[in-house]
């Protein structure tokens, strides 16, 4: 099979001296997850639990008359009708989508719910919401971000306040002059502008200047479960959820916040989570705790596929006009671009991002970027893998190609060449520090799908493509605790949830810090009352971050049996080494203290020693942004537009890839998530704002059908701060794959692609062909 | 609603149970088994979460109801271990690295195990066409092909 690693045997040691990280090694909870064992929110039952069937606002716009729900109390079975005038007391923030349960005058997008129906059985709670009677006044609703721009638009909504963004910073850190909505009412939630030098000037110095527009679908996550979440409320004031999240300790804080309960009386559960990509943050919660809340009993909130479609958070459509300058040596001149990121009915559209990604992959004297997060009638958007950032890259990685093909220039040459690296500028002035964009494109020019070009090229309809993506990743503190246990065992407690594989990377780092075989370590996420905080499983920051904190936590643990090894071995700490699962003296193994006596010696009754506990705490500071290339090998049926993708490879750098295992599994799954936009994946809505396509049959997925194995290459350039020299992994990888499938068809064809997803219609358009 | 009672074999061992008749497969065996290691991840047969072995051929048991499965056999992800150890396609799922979330997992082996029933040296092509009716979301497949062709082959040498 064409998959592969080239950068390192990962066996035995390496040449860093390490023996458990690096290694590709299989997850701590597999035998769990193969067997079905693994228990996911929709497996658990609580006495006395109610479910949750929820009323969606059948308009994108319209005002609430009445609702009358006499009906569906009626229905035997049907223990309680919420809406919004039956909700308890809460902190209602009508700006965020997160902040506001029921609406009670106005519905702001398709699907928004409205109320819900409580039962014991699932199907009497579903036959009863259709009984509400819901009177509504349609009005005018807004669908097109471009055209909502516009002054004498219709408004979306009354005006914003107090829009709360930490969501959207949990997943990349970037720093700007922002504008928030003021002055006239507009429908433009925010805005923000990257310049430098002088654009005009840069354009008047190149030889050539592209300018296209470029359109990009609004797509769903897709994780195959959908939103699940239990709220459960005892008397005494304690609130415990557990729902499937990327973000316990996020959603903590906020229903704290929300109904004014002490963050310490909050048990968030993050039950494992069947996929995320950035749409499992915290969404439902709030809504499933008020009615546990209004209830008092608990409450499960299990989305249908339909209404996790209609009423979750996918990843906005996009338009950008995009403008460059180049010179016949292929030096980019000038950049010029506008973004406009359709936001939905609240903010949260991820525009910074973008801006920063478009003019953030090439050295270029003289940029002038401008974006705008645009409200509509529709579904609010939410982050999904590398929030906003294949967006962009459509569009500058299809201007690269396009340059390169005028001027006659090598697209992979004419890459390297611009490339950023360490020192040069982004957008917003930052300097990079350490990044490997350069290193993925040697790289990606040495795998097999880029090897076969020529040859491939010279096949009618056949054609490769290339593309660079990025991600510049989140920050945010991070702990974690490690306990030595009476037989030696050490157990890691975290916060973050595990969606990925991360817990089995803070297996690797504790055994590589003790010195011990991995089935020492076990490794466990809390909940929020009992782990150590850490920030959301986001911005592809876990391991970077709380695997920071996992490996200081192993070191404080060694440096406290250092130091009561003092007496017993008469060295200085300076002097001893940990192997072979003790603590023992430089140079003389046999003078040694087993870890197992250590946790003797520190548990038994009337033992001399503390509780061995290691505690690690990190400020993350530095991003360490990844970058990927990727290239595609596609065949077009010109009869009926169809595309054939026959190879897939992907170089991507990890810093240091503590798992290559798991590393090489992000890689493939972001990149075929990254085809999937570029070929089919699509929200489609009528006129009136209504999604036409809900469910898994016409929102189409990526299937093993049209996946040929991606070709892995793991490119390790080390990040100054990530344990053991490790950066973000998870997002890079679904960034280049729509300009790397465009930039292959227009190889194939020579028909330029502006918007995807490719469909065969659009195919065949661009051909002439319709 | 009035029950109905159907009995099954499922995993092995025969069952009575008493279904509503509207009931799914899917959650006859979650809800009244109390077998939830099959997963339902849209509930209208284009995801393949829920997939079981009836008869020994794979369906979508979201899509079936109840009473169409009475007085046959049923397999779910919970009968492929025996004796205490994992099927050797649950293995080389591990081995390989070919699942992440797990959601579309005990589906995926399911269909996997199947194919390599009806197919024992299946081709790479023969895979990709064979699991095309169970979306994974999270791995883009590559590690998933190298499962079911490591299981093929264990199976093959007689593991
Ligand atoms: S749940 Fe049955 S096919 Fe998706
Ligand atoms: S492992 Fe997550 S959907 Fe397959």
């Amino acid at each position: 099979m064409a998959q592969e690693t080239k950068v390192r045997e990962s066996t035995g040691t390496d040449a860093n001296g390490h023996t458990a990280v690096g290694q590709r090694v299989t997850r701590l909870d597999g035998a769990a997850k193969v067997t079905g064992k693994t228990v996911y929110a929709d497996d658990m039952k609580m006495p006395g639990m109610l479910h949750t069937s929820v009323l969606y606002a059948p308009h994108a716009h319209a005002r609430i008359k009445s609702l009358d729900t006499a009906k569906a109390r009626a229905v035997p079975g049907v223990h309680a009708v919420i809406t919004a005038a039956d909700l308890p007391d809460y902190n209602r923030k009508d700006s965020n989508r997160t902040g506001l349960i029921f609406p009670d005058k106005e519905v702001l997008f398709f699907g928004q719910p409205v109320a819900a129906v409580l039962s014991e059985d699932p199907h009497v709670a579903a036959e009863a919401v259709e009984l509400i009677e819901a009177e509504f006044e349609p009005l005018p609703a807004v669908l097109d971000a471009v055209a909502a721009m516009e002054k004498d638009s219709p408004l979306v909504r009354d005006p914003l306040h107090d829009v709360d963004r930490s969501e959207e910073r949990g997943h990349v850190s970037v720093e700007t002059k922002e504008t928030e909505q003021e002055g006239e009412p507009s429908n433009i939630a925010s805005s923000a502008p990257f310049e430098r030098g002088d654009v005009a000037a840069g354009f008047a110095e190149a030889d050539i200047v592209i300018e296209r527009t470029w359109r990009s679908a609004m797509v769903h996550q897709s994780y195959i479960e959908p939103h699940a979440t239990i709220a459960d409320y005892d008397i005494s004031g304690e609130l415990s959820v557990w729902t499937s999240t990327q973000a316990p300790f996020y959603i903590r804080d906020e229903l704290a916040q929300a109904f004014g309960i002490p963050e310490n009386r909050i048990r968030i559960t993050a039950t494992e989570v069947g996929g995320g990509f950035g749409g499992k943050i915290y969404l439902t919660e709030l809504m499933v705790a008020a009615l546990a809340i209004a209830v008092k009993r608990p409450v499960k909130y299990i989305m249908s596929r339909k209404d996790d479609m209609l009423a979750a958070t996918p990843a906005p459509f996009a338009h950008i006009e995009l403008k460059t300058g180049m010179k016949r040596d292929g030096t980019l001149t000038a950049l010029q671009a506008r973004l406009i990121y359709d936001s939905g009915a609240f903010p949260g559209a991820p525009m910074l991002p973008g801006c920063m990604l478009i003019g953030g992959y090439y050295r270029c004297d003289n940029i002038d970027i401008k974006g705008y997060e645009v409200l509509t009638n529709k579904v609010s958007v939410g982050a999904l893998r590398a929030p906003g950032a294949h967006n962009a890259t459509f569009a500058i990685e299809s201007h690269m190609d396009i340059m390169a093909k005028e001027l006659g220039l090598d697209p992979l040459e004419m890459r390297l060449k611009n490339a950023v690296a360490e020192g040069d500028l982004m957008p917003n002035g930052q300097t990079y520090p350490a990044i490997g964009l350069r290193e993925c494109l040697e790289a990606i020019a040495d795998s097999d799908v880029w090897r076969r070009r020529r040859e491939v090229e010279a096949t009618p309809n056949r054609g490769i493509g290339l593309a660079v993506g990025g991600w510049l990743g989140g920050l945010q503190p991070a702990s974690a605790i490690v306990c030595l246990n009476p037989d030696g065992t050490l157990n890691v407690t975290v916060g973050s949830a595990d969606i990925t594989g991360t817990n089995t990377s803070f297996q690797q780092i504790t055994a590589e810090v003790l010195n011990v075989p991995l089935d020492m370590v076990n490794v466990e996420t809390g909940d929020t009352k009992t782990a150590p905080y850490a920030g959301m499983s986001a911005g592809s920051k876990t391991v970077y971050t709380v695997g920071r904190a996992v490996k200081a936590a192993a070191e404080d643990l060694k440096q406290q049996m250092f130091e009561l090894a003092m007496k017993r071995l008469e060295v200085e700490p300076e002097d001893m080494e940990v192997a072979n699962c003790q603590v023992q003296v430089k140079g003389a193994p046999d003078r040694a203290m087993t870890f197992k006596r250590f946790g003797k010696l520190s548990t038994n009754f009337g033992a001399p020693f503390p509780v061995i506990v290691g505690r690690g705490s990190i400020a993350a500071r530095k991003t360490a942004p990844g970058f990927t290339a990727q290239a595609a090998d596609v065949e077009v049926d010109p009869d009926t537009g169809d595309v054939t993708l026959h190879g897939y490879a992907i170089a991507q750098d990890a810093g240091f890839a503590i798992n290559p295992l798991s590393v090489e599994g992000q890689m493939q799954g972001g990149a075929s998530q990254g085809i999937g936009i570029a070929l089919w994946e699509e929200m489609r809505y009528d006129e009136d704002g209504r999604l036409l396509n809900p469910n898994l049959l016409d929102y189409r997925l990526p299937t093993s059908r049209d996946l040929p194995p991606i070709e892995t290459i793991i490119v390790e350039v080390p990040s100054e701060e990530g344990p053991f020299g490790a950066r973000i992994v998870g997002e890079p990888s679904i960034v280049a794959g729509p300009a790397a499938i465009g930039n292959a068809i227009d190889s194939a064809v020579g028909a330029r692609q502006h918007e995807v997803p490719i469909t065969p219609e659009r195919l065949l358009r661009s051909m002439g062909k319709l | 609603m009035p029950r109905q009672l159907i009995s099954l074999t499922i995993n092995g061992r025969e069952r009575e149970v008493a279904v509503e008749p509207h009931w799914t497969l899917l959650e006859t065996v979650r809800e009244a088994l109390d077998l939830t290691g099959s997963k339902e991840g849209c509930g209208t047969g284009d995801c393949g979460a829920c997939t079981m072995s009836v008869d020994g051929r794979i369906v979508t048991s979201c899509l079936m109801l109840a009473p169409q499965v009475n007085g046959r056999q049923v397999t779910t992800i919970e009968g492929l271990q025996s004796n205490g150890s994992l099927d050797p396609v649950q293995q080389a799922f591990i081995d390989t690295g070919g699942l992440q979330c797990g959601y579309c997992i005990p589906g995926m082996i399911v269909a996997a195990r199947n194919l390599i029933d009806d197919n024992p040296s299946p081709t790479l092509d023969q895979i990709r066409e064979g699991l095309a009716g169970n979306l994974c979301r999270c791995t883009g497949y590559t590690k998933i092909y190298e499962a079911v062709e490591l299981a093929a082959e264990r199976i093959r040498g007689g593991a």
